[in-house]
């Protein structure tokens, strides 16, 4: 069915009231709301002028900003190996390791977030990484890789814990891509491996070259959604005081109480990097309905 | 009809049962012999394991007793006699089966380069020869969703005949064809058994049959009920079964 491209009724009567709605929410803020407008003081948040060494530097809720873009990077690579390769156990005949991928994802999607994050960072972070002393490794570095450590991960001495963080999100991400990895490969018709096992292919050939091929073209737009979930959800590490943007709108919130201000920039900030992502996946569903046709 | 010369004995199967897990049993006592260059017709009701048969021969099904040997291997728990075996022979299935993310070329020589590790000019080649030899060499940058039913079964053979494999099991491939598609495919196997490729042809086309089959086997609830000569079975067959089941699709 063609989507109606011009307004109806309908939709002007709902569009006004939608105004009128936000009219009467600016109408309360500036007369109900006893508030101390302090938009001035917000763009020092975001760069600033830094007088010592006559340069721009990034302000607070950039770094935060930047630190949610690495975790959001890694963490899509990092959840994505960790949900084909447990998707793939799902659709294993070996039962064991069927096993061992539904009790992964049963305990990811059964337990609160926040628990997950504690639990996992506590025990990645003291347990496993911080005895490979990283952070201790790193300082030994020459000041341009820590620059480049700094960009690309983050900076010595906080290395540990931004790996801890990240691994704890991919794990917990994971678990859904796991599903989703799943419903596609089973999606894809018997035939296809009955076709390239009449061929000779050994199991290994007929993954790579058939099934997870057809697999990623399909689970394309649903994999996409979980990235922009995944992108909101790094939000949770701010608990364990990784400086990603929600943490830094606490802090900045507290100290200073600019609050609207502070998650205006915080919520475009979010929205600069999903928005883009939903727009993908639309333009994705767009192409894989033309080429269904 | 030329007299053909038949080899030895290529594919001995003796005894298999096939039961599934649902309880159904598609295959009891089942034994036939086939010949190099034979062309054996499996007829038979829908439900008679006609597939299942094929099936276990290429090992995409588990036989539970009885031996299948191919060309001197036995078809066991030997994971490599059986990834042989599964290499000597092409199967062409009712629903073309064509991975539709590759074009018609590169379905084709997949299997030469990940099996045959043959190089990918030469692969090529070979790939270009078998889809002239159906008559797709216009079609070979098409993806599989733009060609017709006829066309995809064509390329499936090519695709099934790019290992050089030593027999071809035909699984009801003009089923799921318009009837004006029908002949062109079936053309295609006849030139293939005029060359003297061993094949096993699940099929309802009775002229395919008695044109170039030289042994019919009728099967019903899994066993043979009957098997002889095109000439034979058609024109006297000794069942009652089969005269039946003659009688319902003549
Ligand atoms: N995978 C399966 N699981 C359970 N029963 C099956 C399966 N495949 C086939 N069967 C049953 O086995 C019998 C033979 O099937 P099949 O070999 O496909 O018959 P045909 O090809 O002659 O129509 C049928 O009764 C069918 O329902
Ligand atoms: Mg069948």
């Amino acid at each position: 069915m063609r989507k109606k491209r011009f307004l109806t009724l309908t939709d002007l009567l709902v569009g006004s009231f939608l105004l009128l709605v936000c009219l009467f929410f600016v109408y309360r803020v500036k007369v109900g709301l006893n508030y101390n407008w302090a938009w001035d003081s917000i763009p020092q948040f975001i760069f600033r002028f830094d007088k010592e060494n006559n340069e721009w530097v990034s302000g607070i809720l950039m770094t935060g900003f930047y630190t949610t873009i690495r975790l959001s990077f890694w963490g899509i690579i990092l959840a994505t190996v960790f949900g084909v390769i447990s998707g793939i156990a799902k659709t294993s005949s070996i039962l064991f390791l069927r096993w061992l991928a539904t009790t992964y994802v049963e305990t990811m999607r059964n337990l609160p977030p926040l628990v997950i994050i504690f639990i996992a960072y506590f025990f990645v972070g003291d347990q496993l990484l911080a005895p490979l002393g990283i952070d201790d490794w790193a300082e030994t570095f020459s000041p341009a890789s820590q620059n480049i450590l700094a960009i690309v991960f983050a900076k010595p001495g906080y290395l540990t814990s931004f790996f801890a963080a990240l691994m704890t999100l991919a794990i917990f991400e994971g678990a859904y891509i796991t599903e989703i990895v799943r419903a596609g490969i089973e999606s894809i018709d018997k035939g296809q491996w009955e076709a390239s096992h009449a061929l000779g292919l050994t199991w290994y050939q007929q993954m790579r070259h058939i099934i997870l091929p057809q697999t990623f073209q399909r689970i394309m737009p649903p994999m996409a959604g979980q990235f922009i979930s995944l992108i909101k959800d790094s939000s949770i590490v701010s608990v364990i005081s990784i400086q990603e943007l929600c943490f830094q709108g606490i802090e900045l919130m507290t100290s200073t109480l600019h609050t609207i201000e502070i998650w205006t920039v915080v919520t475009l900030m979010y929205l600069a990097l999903t928005l883009p992502c939903s727009l993908l996946v639309e333009r994705l569903e767009t192409r894989l309905n033309l080429s269904l046709r | 009809m030329t007299e053909k010369k038949f080899g030895d004995y290529i594919i001995n199967v003796d005894n298999i049962c096939k039961t599934f897990p649902n309880g159904v049993k598609a295959l009891c006592n089942f034994s036939t012999n086939i010949r190099r260059a034979e062309v054996v017709v499996v007829i038979g009701p829908s439900g008679s394991g006609k597939s299942t048969f094929l099936r276990c021969l290429n090992g995409l099904e588990e036989i539970d007793s009885g031996s299948i040997i191919f060309d001197g291997i036995p078809l066991d728990d030997d994971k490599n006699n059986r990834l042989k075996i599964r290499r000597e022979m092409g199967m062409v299935f009712q629903s073309f089966n064509l991975f539709p993310h590759m074009t018609v070329l590169e379905n084709v020589t997949l299997a030469q380069q990940l099996v045959r590790k043959s190089s990918a000019s030469v692969a090529k080649s070979v790939s270009m020869e078998l889809l002239e030899k159906v008559g797709i060499e216009d079609k070979v940058a098409s993806y599989p969703a733009q060609l017709s039913g006829g066309q995809q079964q064509r390329v499936a053979i090519a695709r099934a005949l790019a290992l050089k494999p030593k027999v071809m099991l035909f699984d009801e491939a003009t089923s799921a064809l318009d009837p004006e598609m029908i002949g062109e495919v079936l053309d295609v196997m006849k030139t293939l058994a005029n060359e003297g490729m061993t094949m096993i042809c699940v099929t309802h086309e009775l002229g395919f049959a008695r044109e170039v089959s030289d042994w019919v086997i009728f099967m019903d609830e899994g066993r043979i009920i009957e098997g002889g000569t095109a000439e034979h079975f058609f024109s006297d067959p000794k069942e009652e079964r089969t005269k039946g089941f003659l009688n319902q699709i003549l």
